[in-house]
């Protein structure tokens, strides 16, 4: 059976305003440094996908047809695949897709957000019915923070054990070069940090950011002509689940239960905690990294908050999560999910400097978008499967 | 009440109502980058610029060539002359394809000044700069008019003296809509509006209710083809409290954004917890707390019908 | 492919919302093929969110797309995009039956905004370029070149609505007979005729891989081959009067089909954003020579575009998925229209400001 891997990765250096680039500007930076990574050129390249947010978070309907000059890529296949916050994931899915189809064979995957030149609060309220709920959501926070309230009460997901995720995460994204915000914080300073949406309180909350990341995904043979280290992708899954359904009580996502168990089953995982030496995880809030802590298995249902304070979860545990910093350390929406993806792929052929978890061979990395109904999850490891 | 008829069940009571209109109104602060920057930036001194990108020169200066995707080698000046290669006329007024002089991709804008009849391919242009620029704007060129004297000269490579790139320009996107009831939606507010009746649609597989109602299942794919009726009171599934302020919100925080499941229903509402305490909100107005509707005086037939939902102490 | 449906085309249909005209796409598409909801393993998806009026709008359909926790995908880009993402997915041996929606209801939107909030927001956008526009300065410098002139366009437009009306799937009486419409120049040199019609509707295709298609039907339609190209942004960058991208995204698709040439195909369903623009495709994916297509108009072609097209009904993000409904329903026989002995057929859609992206599918049943 094909296999596909991520032959290179680039990422801009994520900043609160980038005002030296367009949006069309930002996201070749990553694509540059993906292809110098892979020692591949624009012509070496059969097919795009963009990845991006929201179209109204950037003033440009299909900006992937804007982005064509900038990227070089006239008369090649470009589509845009668009699902939230996931959608890095999403579009790198459609990218194997691609590969394993028959289509192409080496595939680049851009994802990018300039949230700097939008109102991304009000914006994100649009993704609301217009006839239900639109007058009265607050973007997502206000639903996220509902349901870690509703996950405090009954799993333990205590405002304590989310502040730790928080201390932890931004203390990683010290050593990570890409990162925007590099500020180290004590679980005390996040308790007491102003509520914006209690119980998320600001140092709950990641920057918001501008920032591309682009991979580039190619199958067995061609993957290992192009690096002496692919990344091999041992299962990836996008599931969605409906808003409007009966019975959903969000203590836990189940689209992320159902992506990761079909991804597990392809990967031959059992055991997660085991089994991951990483995780990338993408913590909009910092509420959800334990909430996933649960729906990828990393520790049984209400068990989220003993993971955290027991520090496995650390650079220094058994199982890091979020090496990188996670979006505590930078949030380009659009790109988020597809930084997961490149930095489990980093650390698996250990190309993640300063952040490098020692020897990690194989990872996951997971992803979400919409009001907590879109989930992707994907494992990576450096052998082939 | 069956909803098979789908027609009949619509919003009828008056032909507007059928639409909600709804107006996004977005301000944003957009970076054109290094060569549109500058291009923008020099327009105010009536410079004319260009990019080079191998044997391209492309007006207005690009930092990429959609053609080959090279990055500019550096700038150009040109004459703010050309000659129009195709050119249309709509209510809105003449757009043309304008192409420099010395360049080698023509250059859209509008086409000013012609007279009726006047306007041929081929025809001889030059700018007409705006007498009141901005100077963060394309449009601080006016468009292209009839050449008269206007000279011409070759393109000069690398100019000095350029402006600093513009860093961002500010822009407002206005997108209107017209949302369509439907049926489900229809039946559902009308009942709101005249008679405080919320009704949801039952699921013919699942037998839940779905709020608001739908032709199918969200969960089942099947036929939700029964009304039933919902309580106006509920149950918190989800609550927090608001703090933070952003535009478009309708409500002076704080206060508490919930996620109820009415009575009756399977699915939640989005609304708002009133008349409690920041503080006591974490606990009163948490998931489980009971609530009930508070009317509103205004009969808008839509959710804000709720004043806000108010806790129902035990 | 198994099946395909789609909802009536309609300049507006003001008492049903999206998500009605998109699940009565997906109940008609399973309906008789015994492929019940359970048994679809993936939903791919085409809608706008500027034309729907929300972000990330598919979130909000999952439910009526039948989409609830299975794998879904948003491309937003017309269907035949999404169909072509389904049909790797199948091919790649991930799933074995896929769910393929695309809907637009562009009368809930100004469908100006729509296109021109396309344009890149520094130097396109303010000086107040439209879609209309840009197909007209395409149409002059095409005219002039063929030399042809406006009136020569209606050859195109008149046989399109002449089909339309027999389509039953197309909400349309009777040819316009206002002389405005015909003759008054709404951006020069091109009259309303000439700009495709939008209109308001969904279409479904159910994907099989080839144990289950056999199983479901007699006449399972094989997709052949695939291919899309993009064009440059600057519209004033593109070439002048004719496709290159529709002929790359062609041949890409006729090589992996093994065929030679369009002209091969039995059937050929085309997606035109105006008159000039359908003779632009015509030619670009080698039906005809350079600025000679107008002449597969004047001498009826019964091959092309026998649905009519996307002139008289323009579902936006849908109008490529509608001709592979079109041409799929022909070759497998599930038209009111009977049997036309075609077994093979080639589908273009297109996409973006002023048809910047191309996409072309081919396909066939055994004989």
């Amino acid at each position: 059976m094909t296999q596909v891997a991520i032959v290179g990765t680039g990422q801009t250096v994520h900043a609160r305003r980038r005002t030296d680039v367009s949006q069309a500007g930002l996201a070749r930076e990553a694509v540059v440094e993906a292809l110098n990574d892979a020692g591949l050129t624009m012509d070496d390249i059969d097919s795009i996908v963009v990845a991006s947010g929201p179209a109204m978070f950037g003033s440009v309907n299909q900006p992937e047809k804007w982005l064509v000059d900038a990227l070089g890529a006239r008369y090649k296949p470009v589509v845009r695949v668009t699902s939230g916050g996931g959608t890095g994931l999403a579009g790198a899915l459609a990218a194997v897709n691609q590969i394993k189809g028959g289509s192409a064979r080496r595939v680049l995957v851009v994802a990018y957000d300039k949230l700097s030149e939008g109102p991304l609060q009000a914006n994100i309220s649009t993704l609301y019915d217009p006839f239900w709920g639109r007058e009265f959501a607050v973007g997502i926070m206000g639903f996220s923070a509902a349901y870690w309230h509703a996950r405090m009460k009954r799993l333990g997901h205590t405002e304590e054990a989310a502040a730790m995720v928080s201390v932890k995460n931004r203390h990683n994204s010290m050593l990570n070069p890409k990162a925007h915000v590099k500020r180290e914080v004590t679980v005390e300073e996040v308790l007491a940090s102003r509520p914006l949406c209690w119980p998320i309180k600001i140092l709950d909350v990641p920057p918001i950011s501008d920032g591309a990341c682009a991979v580039i995904l190619a199958a067995d043979a061609d993957a290992e002509a192009i690096t002496p280290t692919p990344a091999w992708i041992h299962g990836i899954s996008y599931v969605g689940e409906a808003d409007n359904a009966p019975d959903r009580s969000m203590l836990q996502s189940e689209p992320l239960q159902i992506a990761a168990m079909k991804v597990y089953k392809e990967a031959g995982i059992t055991n997660p905690f085991r089994q991951f030496d990483v995780a990338e995880l993408q913590e909009p809030y910092t509420c959800f990294e334990l909430s996933y802590y649960e729906g990828l298995g990393f520790c049984p249902e209400g068990g989220a908050a003993e993971l955290i304070a027991s520090g496995e979860t650390t650079m220094e545990g058994s199982l890091p999560v979020n090496p990188s910093g996670g979006c505590m350390g930078a949030n380009p929406i659009g790109a988020t999910a597809l930084i997961r993806l490149a930095e489990v792929a980093m650390q698996v052929t250990g190309k993640a400097g300063a952040h490098q978890v020692k020897g990690a061979q194989r990872g996951v990395a997971q992803a979400g978008g919409g009001w907590a109904n879109l989930r992707g999850v994907a494992v990576v490891g450096a052998e082939k499967r | 009440m069956t909803l098979t008829d789908t027609t009949e069940v619509a919003r009828s009571s008056a032909e507007n109502m059928h639409y909600m209109p709804a107006q996004l109104t977005i301000p944003y602060t957009l970076t054109p980058g290094q060569a549109t920057g500058i291009f923008i930036a020099e327009l105010v001194n009536k410079r004319l610029l260009g990019s080079r990108h191998g044997d391209e020169i492309i007006v207005p200066a690009q930092d990429f060539s959609g053609s080959t995707g090279e990055p500019a080698s550096g700038f150009v000046e040109v004459a703010p002359v050309g000659e129009v290669q195709a050119f249309t006329t709509n209510a809105k007024g003449t757009l043309g394809l304008v192409l420099i002089d010395g360049t080698t991709t023509p250059f859209l804008h509008k086409l000013v000044g012609f007279e009726p009849g006047s306007l041929e391919i081929g025809t001889r242009v030059a700018a007409i700069w705006s007498e009141s620029p901005t100077g963060n704007s394309v449009l601080d060129l006016a468009g292209f008019g009839p050449i008269g004297e206007a000279g011409t000269f070759e393109p000069k490579s690398d100019p000095e003296g350029l402006a600093e790139p513009i860093e961002q320009i500010d822009y407002t996107m206005t997108l209107d809509f017209k949302h369509a009831y439907g049926a489900y939606y229809g039946t559902l507010f009308d009942g709101v509006e005249t008679g405080r009746r919320i009704r949801g649609s039952k699921c013919s597989k699942c037998r839940r209710v779905l709020l608001p109602p739908r032709a199918v299942c969200d969960s089942c794919f099947a036929p939700a083809t029964e009304w039933a009726d919902v309580a106006d009171t509920g149950t918190i599934q989800a609550s927090s409290v608001v703090h933070i302020e952003f535009l478009g919100q309708r409500k002076q925080p704080p206060y508490v954004y919930a996620e109820i499941v009415l009575d009756g229903a399977s699915t939640r509402l989005i609304h708002i917890v009133g008349d409690v305490d920041a503080e006591r909100a974490k606990t009163a107005a948490a998931p489980g707390a009971r609530v009930r509707a508070v009317w509103s005086d205004q009969h808008t037939g839509s959710l804000g019908d709720i004043e806000h939902f108010e806790l129902i102490e035990e | 492919m198994v099946n395909s449906a789609q909802t009536v085309l309609s300049p507006s249909w003001p008492d049903r919302q999206h998500i009605d005209l998109i699940s009565e796409a997906v109940v008609r598409v399973l309906k008789g093929t015994g492929i019940r909801i359970d048994d679809v393993d993936f939903v791919i998806d085409s809608g706008s969110d500027f034309l729907d009026g929300r972000s990330i709008s598919n979130c909000g359909f999952l439910g009526a797309m039948g989409a609830h926790h299975k794998e879904e995908s948003r491309v937003e880009e017309d269907g035949l995009w999404a169909l072509t993402y389904g049909a790797n997915k199948i091919a790649a041996g991930s799933a074995s039956v896929g769910l393929i929606i695309a809907y637009s209801k562009p009368s809930e939107s100004i469908v100006s905004n729509f296109w021109a909030d396309m344009l890149e927001p520094f130097t396109q956008r303010p000086i107040g370029l439209d879609h209309e526009s840009a197909a007209a300065l395409y149409g002059q410098r095409y005219l002039a070149r063929a030399g042809l002139v406006a009136d020569d366009l209606q050859a195109v437009s008149r046989r399109a609505y002449r089909l339309a009306v027999s389509n039953a799937g197309v909400d349309l009486d009777a040819v316009p007979d206002d002389e405005a419409f015909w003759s008054e120049e709404v951006s020069s040199p091109l009259r309303r005729a000439d700009f495709a019609r939008p209109v308001d509707g969904a279409v479904a295709i159910l994907l099989a891989s080839p144990d289950v298609a056999d199983q479901i039907t007699a006449r399972p339609v094989w997709i052949t081959g695939m291919g899309s190209a993009i064009d440059q942004h600057f519209i004033a960058a593109r070439e002048p009067d004719s496709l290159p991208a529709a002929t790359a995204a062609a041949k890409s698709a006729l090589r992996m089909a093994g065929t030679d040439s369009a002209k091969d195909y039995d059937l050929v369903e085309l997606s035109g954003a105006s008159t000039v623009g359908e003779l632009m495709v015509a030619e670009a994916i080698g039906l005809a020579e350079p600025y000679s297509a107008i002449e597969l108009y004047r001498n009826e072609t019964a091959s092309l575009n026998p649905s009519g097209g996307a002139l008289p009904a323009d579902v936006i993000m849908a109008t490529g998925l509608v001709r592979v409904h079109e041409a799929s329903s022909r070759l497998a026989g599930r038209t009111d229209s009977g049997d036309i002995g075609a077994s093979s057929a080639l589908v273009h859609g297109t996409g973006g400001f002023s048809m910047q992206n191309h996409c072309v599918v081919t396909m066939e049943v055994a004989s």
